[in-house]
């Protein structure tokens, strides 16, 4: 750690891992209603768990990248956060407000929350991943522009990178596309396009700028690569994610109401969606294999390895599958699209949040550079035990959803959806399985904080 | 050797691509919304209809249904639940009074909501109303 | 060794990076055509009969506009090889006049489009044509801000004999944006 401002990295990483592993336990208990149908009906009904599971997942994802940003812009920027005091408080108002709205969802009834936080007032509750209440949306926009200009003044009073101006530029659109969350127009179709704009626009859009700064960020720490070419790297790969994710939002209003060229625009463009993940891909490796120093952090380097293959996969791969028109008038809304946003997820971004944790946290901890080695062999089991866990829960979704595909909108003679759902039981029974792995290995990654021991040796040369 | 792959250049084609591509967004927008009327089915967007969608959301239906495709996979889809249901509202609105309060044993069951009639015949009018977008042909069959 | 080496710089000529960006965006033309190609042998009559509805002279017209433009912007090139930066500025304003004859009579093709209020969604062919050629026509327009640059800069002398990196790179963008046009109208206006 070169500045004493980064510590405050430290808080929003613990409360992240935190976060992760309600977000978790929460969506084990889903994965058992999805066989147990009744499991804790009615105190805690699929639709409350999955919230829980949704928002859980959103906001720990904010709080690592927010940390990701206070460790590495006063290091990139060579000078002192502008203000850590700042970034403390927005740290309790935010996990404050975050707990409290979970704690809404789980203690009474949604329409009763909506109620007590004057929902009528400006509605915005109630639509997918944007279930919060107004007012911790509203909440969410001032945690957002604090941070905004936390790190924004520290990077102006300093050295301005590549790194930090992209990881600026990802921020910022987080917070301008939220903007759209509170726009809910009463005309469905409207609404459904404009959610799009927060929800595809985010993840497909500036989350990518994000991530691949974070990448690029643990790529020159860790390879001790020259970092015009880390930087070069970085603008085509964003470049590429924009050219292709602006456009590829049509892929989402294909059957919303939104008119037929859309079937050809998204097609298209969404098709490309997987070059800029492939460049990551072999942005990574082409790095690691030019490395000028072996790094001593094993787990930190895995980690922005799995990140690139896995998001590659997750993202490309699996959302290539069913991107075309033709196809995605068959899966469209089935657990095809559930696979596929377990893995894009795990892959993009729980991986890259971990990455830089992996990095930072060693040196938050006042280490001259990682941890202990039995603590990095721990860590890299979590990163296998999770790894190949949600590579399973994945086909297991996959296969299940190509069943239902066939069985409820394929074959000759359709059946009705939960009869569907009955013949596919055994598929949930695998991914339940699978994600209790995952959780052993969440569990193994979270001790392996607590394993002490003698640290190793700093950097060598290659 | 002078270089060839130059950082600025790869800047031009980010800030240059981005820039174009969302211009190309907004004018797409643009004839999107130029294309909506013959096809959002805004005609029968009634005042019931707008309370259908406000109960839709405080009540989190989405949480377990999809519409249009769209929400949780955990019970069945509701854009076309109007034709599956025989093209009736009455029938909609006797399954949601129907749901047993404690669930049903090992089974999945909507919670029972404890709407009034009023209530009802407002999701029942949104689900109506949802049916009447020209979703390109979606969903495949009647089963949604 | 040494001669090796100027051989390695000189092929492919301009900047790498542009090449990328090149190669990116023929692969998202090829996949428009691809998908054009697709639904037209899905829609050969439709395709057909609104095909004659586009007026080929004018196309045929920016199409020479664009071949023209094209050999304007190699003979700036040349002439900046001859170290004659007078006569390189002069070709590049002729490249850029080629452009915007192209811009103009496009433009003149839409209004009579858009009186007839055709739109994205007044069938398929429409909308392909539309697509495509309103995609190519936003690639003219920054083509023709390159070219703008490149005229300054000449005219600024920035280019010499031994450095025009920038020049040949900016010439190789407008070769791609002339070339995929000559796809497109064939593929759109003649092909039957």
């Amino acid at each position: 750690m070169k500045y004493e401002s980064q510590s405050v990295a430290k808080l929003y990483f613990i409360a992240a891992i935190g976060l992760f592993v309600g977000q978790i336990v929460f969506g084990l208990v889903m994965g058992l209603q999805y066989v147990m149908g009744d499991f804790m009906f009615p105190e805690i009904p699929f639709n409350v768990a999955r919230m829980v599971h949704t928002n859980l997942l959103i906001v720990w994802l904010l709080f690592g990248f927010m940390g990701a940003a206070y460790y590495l812009i006063p290091e990139e920027a060579e000078t002192e956060l502008h203000s850590p005091m700042l970034a403390k408080l927005m740290f309790w108002v935010f996990l404050v407000a975050g707990a409290l709205t979970i704690l809404g969802y789980l203690l009474v009834p949604y329409s009763t929350l909506a109620e007590m936080t004057g929902n009528s007032l400006l509605p915005t509750m109630g639509r997918e991943f944007l279930e919060q209440p107004t007012i911790t949306k509203i909440g969410i926009v001032i945690v957002a522009l604090s941070f905004l200009y936390n790190v924004g003044f520290t990077v102006l009073k300093g050295r301005k990178t590549v790194i930090t101006l992209v990881l600026l530029i990802g921020l910022a659109g987080l917070a301008i596309f939220f903007l759209f969350s509170f726009y809910n127009p009463d005309n469905l179709v409207k609404d459904k396009y404009y959610w799009w704009f927060v929800v595809h626009l985010w993840v497909e859009g500036v989350w990518e700028l994000i991530m691949a700064s974070i990448l690029a960020f643990v790529l020159i720490k860790t390879t001790g690569v020259d970092r015009e070419i880390i930087e070069k790297w970085l603008y085509i790969i964003i470049a590429m994610a924009l050219i292709t994710g602006l456009i590829g939002t049509g892929h989402h209003f294909f059957w919303i109401g939104a008119p037929e060229y859309w079937l050809w625009w998204g097609s298209i463009f969404s098709a490309l969606e997987p070059i800029p993940f492939f460049m990551m891909t072999v942005f990574a490796f082409n790095m690691v294999n030019k490395r000028r120093i072996n790094h001593p952090n094993q787990p930190a380097v895995l980690w922005a390895l799995g990140t690139a293959v896995m998001a590659f996969l997750g993202a490309g791969v699996w959302g290539f599958m069913h991107t075309l028109a033709p196809v995605n008038y068959y899966t469209h809304g089935t657990q095809i699209t559930a696979a596929h946003g377990h893995m894009a997820f795990y892959g993009a971004y729980v991986m890259i949040v971990l990455a830089i944790i992996s990095y930072a946290m060693p040196l938050l901890r006042g280490r001259k550079a990682c941890n202990s080695a039995a603590s990095q062999v721990a860590e890299m089991w979590s990163f296998w035990l999770m790894t190949i866990s949600m590579v399973f829960i994945t086909l297991f979704l996959t296969g299940a959803g190509i069943l239902q595909v066939y069985l409820q909108r394929f074959s000759d003679e359709p059946m009705s959806f939960m009869v569907v759902q009955d013949k596919i039981e055994l598929f949930y029974w695998m991914r339940e399985g699978a994600g209790v792995v995952f959780l052993i290995g969440l569990l193994l990654y979270v001790y392996s904080f607590f394993i002490g021991g003698e640290e190793r040796t700093v950097e060598e040369k290659v | 050797m002078s270089e060839v792959f130059t950082k600025s250049m790869a800047r031009n084609i980010f800030y240059g691509g981005s820039v174009f591509f969302f211009l190309l967004l907004l004018a797409l927008t643009f004839q999107t919304h130029e294309a909506w009327p013959e096809r959002d089915n805004h005609e029968n967007l009634t005042d019931t209809v707008r309370h259908g969608k406000e109960l839709w959301e405080v009540n989190n239906c989405v949480g377990c249904h999809s519409l249009l495709g769209e929400g949780a996979y955990f019970a069945p889809e509701l854009g076309n639940v109007y034709q599956r249901y025989g093209n009736s509202t009455d029938a909609i609105k006797a399954f949601i009074m129907s749901r047993p309060k404690e669930g049903i044993p090992g089974r999945r069951s909507m919670p029972q909501f404890n709407f009034d009639d009023e209530e009802l015949e407002a999701i029942a009018q949104f689900l109506k109303y949802a049916s009447g977008i020209n979703t390109n042909d979606w969903p495949p069959n009647i089963q949604g | 060794m040494y001669i090796q080496e100027t051989i390695k710089t000189k092929y492919p000529p301009g900047d790498l990076a542009l090449w990328i960006f090149i190669c990116a965006e023929l692969l998202v033309f090829g996949v428009f055509f691809a998908a054009y190609a697709f639904a037209r042998a899905n829609n050969i009559e439709l395709f057909n009969q609104y095909q004659a509805t586009l007026n080929t002279d004018l196309a045929l017209i920016n199409t020479i506009a664009l071949l023209t433009s094209s050999y304007f912007v190699v003979s700036a090139i040349i002439a900046i090889k001859e170290n004659q930066q007078q006569k390189s500025s002069r070709f590049l304003l002729l490249a850029i006049l080629g452009g915007i004859t192209f811009l103009i009579f496009k433009m003149t093709e839409y209004s009579h489009h858009m009186s007839e209020g055709i739109n994205l969604t007044t069938n398929l062919f429409y909308m392909f044509y539309l697509s495509l050629t309103f995609f190519h026509f936003m690639h003219v327009i920054l083509g023709i801000m390159i070219l703008l640059v490149l005229w300054i800069n000449t005219r600024k002398g920035t280019y010499t004999t031994e450095e025009h990196n920038g020049l040949v790179s900016g010439g190789a963008y407008w070769h791609m944006v002339d070339m995929v046009w000559l796809i497109l109208f064939p593929l759109i206006y003649i092909m039957r």
